[in-house]
């Protein structure tokens, strides 16, 4: 009960924070500029500020970056605290994701067309799986979100600018976590893990070099720029990806406490994650 | 098939309709969106893009058609391409409409995606090629039917900022009950999303296809200005308006450029 009344105080404080700030450019606290504030520019068409609770919180991060295991322990985390939680990651959604798994076998596809794929799927997220979560007061947990989608575009040469633009209508998330790890420790994660190197996350398709290894961690360097770019303007929580899981846990359960109103953060799996905890 | 409106070499030279292509030339946007575009969309290329637009039943694909048959006859170099006809998207399409899954935003993001493929593997080489590209509706369509569904126009305009600006654009104007009889007679159930059903306007399909269709055309119209459109009469004959058509296209476009090469002519 006591939890209960704290997570509620947490909340109310957060709504009144949005309510002062107001967004950019805003002096008068108009319904429509509050609303656009919710969203990276433009609401999306059909929806009401009043009736979006709960939050969004997004856990952004390069593959190697222990981003899944982060979103795995969190949710049991939360559960355990008694929030309903809902997830969603890239290529998850009903409407594209089995297209663009298709679309990324064959080599037949421009990066025109599968920035707007992903796009597609993103909103199709967005709207059938986040929106409804946040109006019945869950929590989302983001495995990525669109800066991921605006870094790979944009290392392939899309104006940035209109990747912004493309995704203005995309709801701004009330916690951003980075979880930053150097490239080469990226690597080596992901080879210990798949003993393999994705040709998409290793950016083959860009002809950076013939060697994977060179064109991992090219590739990755600059994804990292792209993030580094949005750490300011986006107020990302940049967290060392390449400390130990429970330490990244932890800084993640704090940040999150604070938000939620959650009075302790203390935690340690279940035996189903355990493997996770090392 | 009447030829009589083929261009004479002679007609084609005149030195007024240079000059009057010379004065036009400058004039010519060469960015869709507000803020600039993209390198592709202002790049030179020695092609030419002709572009027709209108609600359904205004009359544009038979006069494309007509148009295209003369070019072809002529034996210029000549493709023509159609909104959402790509195969790459065309499954995802198909199945979101019939589940009825999509949105506003992901209708129009599915068009934007199936458009750039058509853009980028189809549209582009064929006019850095030197080809004279006809497309049965275009970017205009995905801002009118798109802003009728409820999007914001400022975000459909950065959407489509890749495109190529036309050469020409052909808006074939026809009243609303004109062009809606010509569909509704033609066609035995006009399906969920054509008659805009997602939008609520009404549960009798003919009627909600018709309010949809008059939302569109007042987009268009909202175009003709900042687009430089060429108004159309749909109502018109149809081989008096393919006549207009012709010389439009041909006082508008150096068709010189387009013409076979003489080791490639057919014989007459």
């Amino acid at each position: 009960m006591k939890r209960a009344a704290a997570h509620h105080a947490g909340r109310e404080v957060q709504k009144r924070a949005r309510k002062s700030t107001g967004g950019p450019g805003t002096d008068g606290a108009a319904a429509a500029s509050a609303l656009a504030a919710r969203f990276h520019g433009i609401p999306l068409p059909g929806i009401k500020n009043e009736e979006l609770g709960g939050s969004l919180i997004v856990v952004e991060g390069t593959d190697g970056s222990g981003r899944s295991t982060q979103i795995s322990l969190l949710t049991e985390w939360l559960e355990s605290e008694g929030f309903a939680v809902q997830t969603m990651g890239l290529r998850r959604s009903f409407l594209v994701a089995k297209d663009i798994d298709l679309l990324l076998e064959e080599n037949a596809i421009t990066r025109m067309t599968l920035t707007l794929m992903y796009a597609t799927d993103f909103f199709d997220q967005l709207e059938h799986r986040i929106l409804p979560a946040l109006r019945s007061d869950f929590i989302v947990l983001a495995d990525r979100y669109l800066y991921t989608l605006i870094a790979r575009a944009a290392v392939r040469g899309i104006e940035r600018g209109y990747l912004h633009g493309l995704y203005a209508m995309a709801l701004r998330p009330d916690l951003t976590f980075w979880l930053d790890v150097s490239p080469e420790v990226a690597f080596e994660r992901e080879f210990r893990k798949s003993h393999a190197i994705s040709y998409w996350e290793s950016g083959r398709d860009m002809s950076l070099s013939n060697d994977l290894f060179q064109s991992f961690i090219r590739y990755q360097t600059k994804v990292r720029k792209e993030f580094r770019g949005f750490s300011a303007r986006h107020s990302f929580l940049e967290i060392n990806g390449e400390a130990t899981v429970p330490a990244v846990n932890k800084q993640l359960r704090k940040r999150i406490a604070a938000h939620l109103g959650i009075p302790r953060t203390r935690y340690t799996p279940s035996a189903a994650l355990a493997h996770l905890w090392h | 098939m009447a030829i009589e409106n083929m261009p004479s070499k002679e007609t084609m030279r005149s030195a007024e309709r240079a000059a009057a292509r010379a004065e036009r030339a400058p004039r010519r946007p060469r960015a869709l969106g507000a803020v600039g575009g993209f390198a592709e969309a202002r790049r030179k290329y020695p092609g030419a893009l002709v572009v027709v637009e209108g609600i359904d039943g205004s009359g544009k694909s038979t006069q494309l058609y007509l148009l295209k048959r003369w070019l072809e006859i002529g034996g210029y170099r000549t493709h023509f391409t159609e909104w959402n006809s790509s195969p790459l998207v065309k499954s995802t399409t198909k199945r979101g409409k019939q589940r009825r899954l999509l949105t506003p935003t992901t209708f129009s993001l599915l068009h934007a995606a199936d458009f750039a493929d058509r853009c980028e593997r189809q549209i582009l080489p064929l006019l850095h090629g030197g080809y004279l590209v006809l497309a049965d509706r275009y970017v205009y369509t995905a801002f009118a039917r798109d802003v009728a569904r409820g999007c914001s126009s400022v975000w459909l305009r950065n959407l489509y900022r890749f495109a190529p600006v036309p050469d020409i654009t052909f808006y074939f104007r026809a009243p609303l009950d004109v062009a809606v009889d010509r569909i509704i007679a033609g066609r035995p159930r006009l399906k969920y999303y054509e008659a805009g059903m997602d939008l609520n306007l009404s549960l009798d399909r003919a009627e909600s296809f018709r309010m949809f269709q008059a939302r569109i055309q007042e987009q268009y119209d909202t175009m003709v200005e900042t687009d430089n459109f060429i108004v159309m009469d749909g109502t018109l004959a149809v081989n008096r308006l393919q006549k207009q058509m012709r010389e439009l296209v041909h006082e508008r476009v150096d068709l010189t450029r387009f013409e076979p090469k003489r080791n490639e002519e057919t014989p007459a």
